[in-house]
């Protein structure tokens, strides 16, 4: 097994005590049916709600060494996103734990990921299972909104008011690609830093405002009078959503896809959701409230 | 910090030619700079500052030509009726653009102003709002704000002012601070003394910079924002943050400008004042006050920019002289052209729409410009000297 890395992993027996320095490997592992493997957790992640309980063991960039080996775990996974991130899996291999390091920035690359975190915790089939399921209702998805020749310009907004937007690269552009919407910023990065004036020329006609803690209290489009004139406030379409949701490569991706077509293409909810009972109902939606 | 050649080299000692009290010591200054040309230096930067007003409106991602920018200026004024612009480019040149020159324009002028009286109270020419912990007051202020989230929640209910207030709130209490320090160290009969007050300054703002730090070490996701903050901008901030700022940029300007005399007469040292029958302490201590409302309002808006409140003093006393009376003035109208200009480059110079924070191009200006005032001014000094 060779980690996103390009090291190679190889484990005497499935992990049994599993330390993910990043949360959204703790949501795969609950799918996987493995989330008692979980012996830690960090600061800022506490779902799934059975780990709430375990002991914290620092951060996500910043785990704290002393904690993370006196969990004892035969596997750590860490998820490289930020540049930091991979300077904790130096300290931590060099006291002789075995860290694998994943990468994922596309439905493709999530289901490779969990793939081989299946393999490395004894439940590939159930990994499988996960993948096959991800993979038909990203075909379903795409069947349903491939036919619609409307597609509006999205802004996705990861962060305010130091304004950071998502780039063309990464998981989120490809949940707005699929969601049937364009992303209005085209930089080739993971993140675009613009400005108010830059977002009024890209004009987008959907804003997608996430809430999390990259972004822990943004104010509602409707509340920021420089943008005012935007498409996106004009016509009402911005909305809220969870950051943890879209953000974060994970199970839940998947969901992020199938509620942003929904948000994007109302006359094609109704279907979808009768067809695919895992997509969200409409009162799960975060709407952009005062 | 400490000035390398007390009285002599102190940066208002020139002024004692303009109350006409100058000790023999300052035989070495310069000669007095002519009073006419103060005026035309002033009515010079008055205009470009007119003219810049319109032209850093017109610079910016969003496509706009000259004429579009002139209809839209004219019809938020009043001046045109009608509705001939597009309405975003209207957003875009009167809600964006002429509100971020008219913020750096306050904030500059008021760290000019604010720097010309920290130097000539402290009689150091690298004092200014960070000597004092006044910057860094607002900015552990902020930093608190961000990370406890009041800021966040306050924005949520609509209100967008609590940040700069919590700024604000920091940078007086830092004040505060210092001065009782400054009154502790300094003992019970010295009054308010520059050495203790310049002291007090740098251990508070030292001890603040080490709060911050601990507040960005606790909690990762903050950083960024804290970091932002910290490094001064004016993305995303608009006429309501004008509004919020300017009484207290009013009335730090009055304090300061009203006891502009008292600066020069300060800058004689403590035993001329007092013979001149100035209470140095208590005349200090409104100065002090006036000039951090000045800043701590600047930075409660904008975050922390560096250098506009050194640079620009130096500048205009290398062209007019020390005198206070026509320092402060023409440093306000400096200031506000530096800021301003730096603010269009912060906001257009990235390609994509980015922004640079403004106080990292004025730390890239400010930099190495004060590195060429200081050669230049102890090369001058030296040929003097020989010429003596």
């Amino acid at each position: 097994m060779v980690d996103d890395a390009g090291q190679e992993i190889s484990l005497p027996r499935p992990a049994g005590r599993v330390i993910a320095l990043y949360g959204a490997f703790n949501e795969i592992l609950d799918g996987l049916g493995r989330a008692e493997a979980i012996v830690a957790r960090t600061n800022a992640d506490s779902t799934p709600p059975r780990i709430a309980r375990l002991p914290v063991i620092g951060t996500h960039m910043r785990p704290n060494i002393e904690a993370v080996l006196a969990q004892k775990p035969d596997l750590v996974l860490q998820m490289t996103g930020r540049k930091e991130a991979s300077l904790p899996v130096d300290a931590l291999k060099k006291r002789g734990l075995r860290v694998a390091v994943f990468h994922a920035a596309s439905f493709a690359e999530l289901m490779s990921v969990i793939r081989r975190v299946g393999v490395l915790t004894g439940a590939p089939a159930q990994a499988e299972d996960m993948v096959l399921g991800m993979e038909a209702r990203l075909a379903a998805l795409d069947a349903k909104v491939g036919a619609t020749a409307q597609r509006p310009r999205v802004f996705f907004e990861v962060r305010s008011p130091n304004m950071l937007g998502a780039g063309d690269k990464g998981l989120v552009a490809e949940i707005i690609r699929r969601a049937g919407g364009v992303n209005c910023v085209t930089e080739r990065a993971k993140f675009a830093r613009l400005s108010e004036e830059e977002l009024l020329r890209l004009a987008p006609e959907a804003y997608l405002i996430q809430r999390g803690p990259m972004n822990p209290a943004p104010l509602p489009l409707a509340k920021r009078p420089r943008l005012r004139t935007l498409p996106a406030a004009q016509n009402g379409k911005a909305w809220f959503v969870d950051e943890r949701k879209y953000s974060r490569p994970g199970p839940q991706s998947i969901d992020a896809a199938e509620e942003l077509a929904g948000l994007l293409h109302p006359e094609l909810a109704a279907k979808t959701q009768a067809k695919h009972t895992a997509a969200p109902k409409a009162g799960a939606r975060s709407k952009d409230r005062k | 910090m400490a000035e390398r050649g007390g009285d002599m080299d102190a940066p208002g000692s020139e002024a004692g030619r303009a109350v006409c009290t100058a000790p023999a010591q300052n035989a070495a200054q310069r000669p007095c700079k002519r009073p006419g040309r103060s005026l035309a230096l002033g009515s010079a930067l008055l205009a470009c500052l007119l003219a810049t007003v319109v032209l850093a409106c017109g610079v910016g991602s969003y496509p706009s030509t000259a004429g579009q920018t002139l209809l839209a200026l004219l019809q938020a004024l009043g001046l045109r009726a009608g509705d001939a612009v597009d309405p975003s480019l209207a957003v875009v040149i009167v809600d964006i653009r002429l509100a971020r020159v008219l913020l750096a324009g306050l904030t500059g002028a008021s760290l000019a102003v604010a720097g010309a009286a920290f130097q000539g109270v402290l009689r150091n020419p690298l004092a200014d709002s960070f000597t004092l912990g006044v910057s860094g007051g607002a900015a552990f202020g902020a930093s608190l704000a961000i990370l406890s989230g009041i800021a966040g929640e306050a924005a949520l209910a609509g209100e967008a002012r609590v940040l700069p207030a919590c700024a604000l709130a920091g940078a007086l209490t830092a004040l505060g601070l210092v001065l009782a320090l400054a009154r502790a160290g300094g003992g019970p009969l010295s009054g308010l003394r520059r050495e203790t007050v310049v002291l007090a300054g740098i251990v508070v703002s030292t001890f603040l910079a080490a709060l911050i730090s601990l507040l960005k070490s606790l909690d990762e996701e903050s950083v960024a924002s804290i970091v932002f903050w910290i490094m001064g901008s004016f993305q995303g901030r608009g006429f309501e943050h004008a509004a919020l700022a300017w009484p207290y940029m009013l009335l730090g300007a009055g304090l300061v400008f009203w006891r502009a005399r008292e600066l020069d007469v300060l800058a004689l040292g403590e035993t001329q004042a007092r013979l001149l029958g100035l209470d140095a302490g208590r005349s200090r201590l409104w100065l002090l006050f006036g000039a951090s409302l000045l800043s701590g309002a600047a930075v409660a808006i904008s975050g922390v920019i560096g250098f506009v409140g050194l640079v620009v003093p130096h500048l205009i006393r290398l062209l007019l002289g020390a005198g206070h009376a026509r320092l402060l003035p023409a440093s306000a109208l400096l200031g506000a052209l530096l800021l301003i200009w730096s603010d269009v480059a912060a906001r257009s110079v990235l390609p994509g729409g980015a922004e640079l924070p403004v106080g990292v191009v004025t730390a890239l200006i400010g930099g190495p410009f004060f590195c060429l005032l200081l050669a230049r001014k102890s090369l001058g000094g030296k040929g003097r000297e020989g010429g003596a």
